[in-house]
């Protein structure tokens, strides 16, 4: 019984010390290992990102057709608000890579649990038969974005290593938002679909935003073909 | 008063319109239909007017941008043309909801359209792409189309605020169904599979990730040039493949080259001696020769089958004209080379009488001169043939004898008719003989053969033969003759040729030689029935028709034949053959013997019981009994 114990208390320490140093596998350059470059990088984070968007659109446009949309300006905003972006192409060209990837960082880290909430909810509503899919989506989209999170994280760090994001600062101070919190800007207590709807509607936008800010990253960093 | 009428139809007219009630209303409402930015950095929104209720009106649009409670009014309404909006740089921003409402008012009113909430980040729509080129290359010898274009210059790639992907779509002239083609981010795409010598038409568009379609480029024409290298390779595969079909059939051809040329050609048959060799006698030795001549199981039994000892079967028509012609060209015509003879078939192409007549035109003018007896000898020899000939006919006396297909012996007994025996001409039957080209090979030209020769040798009753002809059978049967020295006794056999006038004579009946009795008389008999098999029996039971013996030649140059039915008659008959004077000679020696005359006489009374065929004598039997 005991070493039951011990064994799975030593395979959670494994588990979680890989997950929290996601040191490469290749740190330590072993010829057979593929160590990816900066670019390969930023392709797989764009493709991420691009997936991103692309389902939170397609659960947007289901809830839309569902549901009328309702006059979103008078009454709410997304509790991301504060986050401050540039809305323009020159503003965001004028940020600067640093200040560009800690924008993307934020939003993502924004995202993390209001979408596992949004998850978490759908799955809770009994009521419509199709919530299935949508739950599913929504466990999706928080995957991802937790994926794409790291893969930012990583970009950057290895940005800097390359002497491009000088000033970046890997650990971002967590907003001053309530994680718990970022909920009550849709809804105090229970989400209900109306409210999922809103959430997407916020969360849509906030994706594209970081796709975006992300090609516009990669394509100030790599001008290649692409760009 | 005209004033008054005036007044009042003015006023009528004036009142007119008014009689009809324009109703002047505020305007209606508008609708905006749509908003598009082309590069995510500027857009414009276009509205659809109402009735404008009979007024002027006027339109506005006013926004609010994304919770603010500021009203803004269209910066631009002429831009982009008339009933739209359009914003410009300072005034997009993207991921901002802008809440559009478009007022008309005239002057009775206002109407406000519903409002619409835009984000500039998904209104996007591009212009269509520019600079399409579509040029025709060549890859291997085959044509592709390689089309490129550039992205609308006022989206902006390069920082990458824009990502477009691109779609082209092309046909051949004439045609009605586009082939579209997803190109993704790439700016340039090839089209293979094209046919040379036609046109096609190439279009482009573009959207980004996400937003709208642009409009389809202007249509780029492009013409395919002829290949000529791809048809002429195709004229090259036929050739290969017809050359290839030639050379077979080519040699299909030459493998069966020669049975189409027997069935084109078919060889001409000819007499041929069954496992006899015909170089033998052109080599002119008379040891080869007779040794050649010795057939083992010969002479056949009665018993034996008749049938195996002849080679063909040949039905031959020779005219009276010809009989001359033939006897002369058969002198050294048999000489012929066998090189063109099958010696196995039995056809003897070589010995065609055209052959012989060709070939011994010569010979037989030397002949003719040496022997100014040559009317005997001629003679003789035309009796001869007429002898043969009629006795190859077998027509003879009887009647009802039919000229059938005549069995032959083979060639070796040819010719006999050559030997026309002047008793005085001695130098004739030499000749004679050496002309029969088989008895050239007996015997072969020279003195020796002379001195052999000298009393031995045919002597034939031409004159009387021919008197006694039945009919000139006109077929000719150069192999008929029973030519030997061997004395052959005729015994009651009709007048005229022996071999011709014997009683009972069947056209197709033969007579074999039975035995050679102690006065070296050649027993002649004819061929049993088929109905008598190996029946030791047979030979007695002979019924006289088919059976005679020859005795011996007569002087008239008559074989003397006797009656086979020996056991019955034969001594009648005997008797009476000898009663007429049948003429036995004695001799026997191989090349010595001879038959002094054919017994022209015919046994009268025996003709029917006799019956007997026209003695066919196997010369070899003849020669050989005699000599070992």
């Amino acid at each position: 019984m005991e070493n039951a114990w011990f064994a799975v208390i030593a395979l959670m320490y494994l588990k979680y010390s890989v997950m929290a140093d996601a040191a490469p596998i290749c740190s330590y350059g072993q010829a057979t290992c593929h160590v990816p470059s900066l670019a390969d990088l930023f392709d797989r984070v764009i493709q991420q990102s691009s997936r991103m968007h692309g389902i939170s659109t397609d659960l947007h446009s289901e809830f839309d057709h569902y549901l009328p949309s309702k006059n979103f300006i008078g009454k709410q905003r997304c509790h991301t608000y504060a986050i401050l972006t540039p809305d323009d192409k020159e503003k965001a060209q004028r940020l600067g890579r640093e200040q560009l990837t800690e924008v993307i960082l934020r939003l993502l880290m924004a995202w993390g649990d209001p979408l596992s909430q949004l998850h978490w909810s759908m799955s809770q509503d009994q009521n419509q038969d199709f919530n299935q899919y949508r739950s599913n989506k929504a466990l999706e989209i928080s995957d991802i974005v937790r994926e794409l999170k790291d893969g930012v994280i990583k970009v950057a760090e290895r940005m800097k290593r390359l002497g491009l994001n000088g000033n970046f600062v890997s650990y971002i101070s967590p907003e001053n938002v309530d994680p718990f919190s970022a909920i009550s800007f849709y809804k105090r207590g229970e989400l209900n679909s109306v409210d999922h709807q809103d959430l997407l509607y916020c969360f849509r936008r906030d994706s594209h935003k970081v796709k975006t800010y992300l090609r516009i990253l990669k394509c100030s960093t790599f001008p290649t073909l692409d760009c | 008063m005209t004033e008054i009428v005036k007044c009042a139809l003015l006023l009528a007219l004036f009142s007119v319109p008014c009689t009809r009630g324009t109703r002047y209303s505020p305007p209606d409402k508008p609708k905006l239909t749509s908003c598009r930015s082309p590069e995510k950095e500027t857009f414009t929104c276009w509205w659809q007017p109402g009735h404008d209720g009979g007024l002027p009106t006027t339109y506005a649009l006013y926004y609010l941008k994304d919770n603010s409670d500021t009203i803004y009014e269209c910066p631009d309404y002429h831009t982009a043309g008339e009933n739209s909006c359009f914003f410009n740089k300072n005034d997009t921003s993207v991921w901002v909801n802008y809440n559009i409402t478009v007022v008309a008012t005239n002057a009775l009113g206002s109407n406000f359209s519903d409002p619409e909430d835009v984000d500039v980040a998904y209104i996007v729509q591009p212009h269509t792409p520019e600079n399409v080129t579509v040029n025709v290359m060549e890859d291997k010898g085959w044509p592709f189309l390689r089309v490129s274009w550039e992205s609308p210059h006022k989206a902006d790639i390069r920082s990458g605020w824009i990502t477009l992907i691109y779609e082209l779509r092309v046909k051949l002239e004439g045609e009605e169904e586009w082939e579209e083609h997803h190109a993704g981010q790439q700016k340039m795409f090839n089209i293979f599979s094209i046919r040379s010598g036609s046109t096609y038409l190439v279009q482009v568009r573009c959207k980004p990730d996400h937003g709208f379609w642009s409009e389809w480029s202007s249509t780029t024409y492009v013409k395919v040039p002829e290949y000529f290298f791809r048809e002429r390779s195709l004229w090259i595969l036929v050739m290969i493949f017809s050359s290839f079909t030639l050379i077979i059939l080519l040699w299909i051809v030459h493998m069966n080259s020669h049975s189409l040329k027997h069935c084109l050609l078919p060889p001409v048959p000819g007499p041929k001696i069954k496992g006899f060799d015909q170089q033998i006698f052109k080599n002119g030795r008379s040891d080869e020769i007779l040794s050649a001549l010795m057939v083992p199981n010969f002479p056949p039994t009665k018993s034996s089958n008749y049938e195996d000892l002849l080679v063909e079967y040949l039905e031959v028509y020779v005219s009276e004209e010809q009989e001359l012609i033939l006897e002369e060209s058969k002198d050294s015509c048999l000489k012929s080379d066998s090189s063109t003879c099958d010696s196995d078939s039995g056809r003897g192409s070589c010995d065609s009488h055209t052959l012989l007549t060709d070939k011994c035109g010569e010979a037989k003018r030397e002949r003719r001169a040496s022997g100014e007896d040559s009317g005997m000898t001629i003679e003789s020899q035309k009796g001869w043939e007429e002898e043969a000939l009629s006795y190859t006919q077998e027509d003879v006396a009887t009647p009802d004898v039919s000229s059938r297909r005549v069995k032959t012996w083979p060639s070796v007994f040819s010719t006999v008719p050559q030997y026309t025996t002047s008793p005085l001409d001695q130098k004739t039957s030499l000749e004679l003989s050496k002309q029969h080209c088989l008895s050239d090979t007996l015997f072969p030209p020279g003195s020796s053969t002379k001195e052999v020769l000298g009393p031995n040798y045919w002597e034939f009753d031409l004159s009387n033969k021919q008197s006694h002809l039945p009919q000139p059978q006109t077929h000719g049967s150069q192999q008929l003759q029973a030519h030997s020295d061997v004395n052959i006794s005729y015994t009651g056999n009709k007048q005229v040729p022996a071999l011709l006038q014997l009683p009972g004579f069947k056209s197709t009946e033969y007579v074999e030689v039975q035995k050679v009795n102690q006065e070296d008389m050649v027993i002649l008999q004819p061929v049993e029935s088929d109905n008598c098999g190996r029946d030791e029996e047979c030979p007695h039971v002979l019924q006289g028709e088919d059976y005679s013996k020859v005795k011996g030649v007569g002087s008239d140059n008559l074989l003397l034949l006797q009656s086979g039915v020996k056991a019955r008659m034969g001594d009648e008959m005997e008797a009476n053959g000898v009663s007429e004077s049948c003429y036995t000679s004695s001799s026997f020696a191989t090349t010595q013997k001879h038959i002094d005359s054919m017994h022209s006489a015919t046994i009268p009374g025996q003709e029917e019981p006799i019956r007997a065929t026209t003695g066919y004598v196997d010369t070899t039997t003849m020669f050989t009994l005699p000599m070992y």
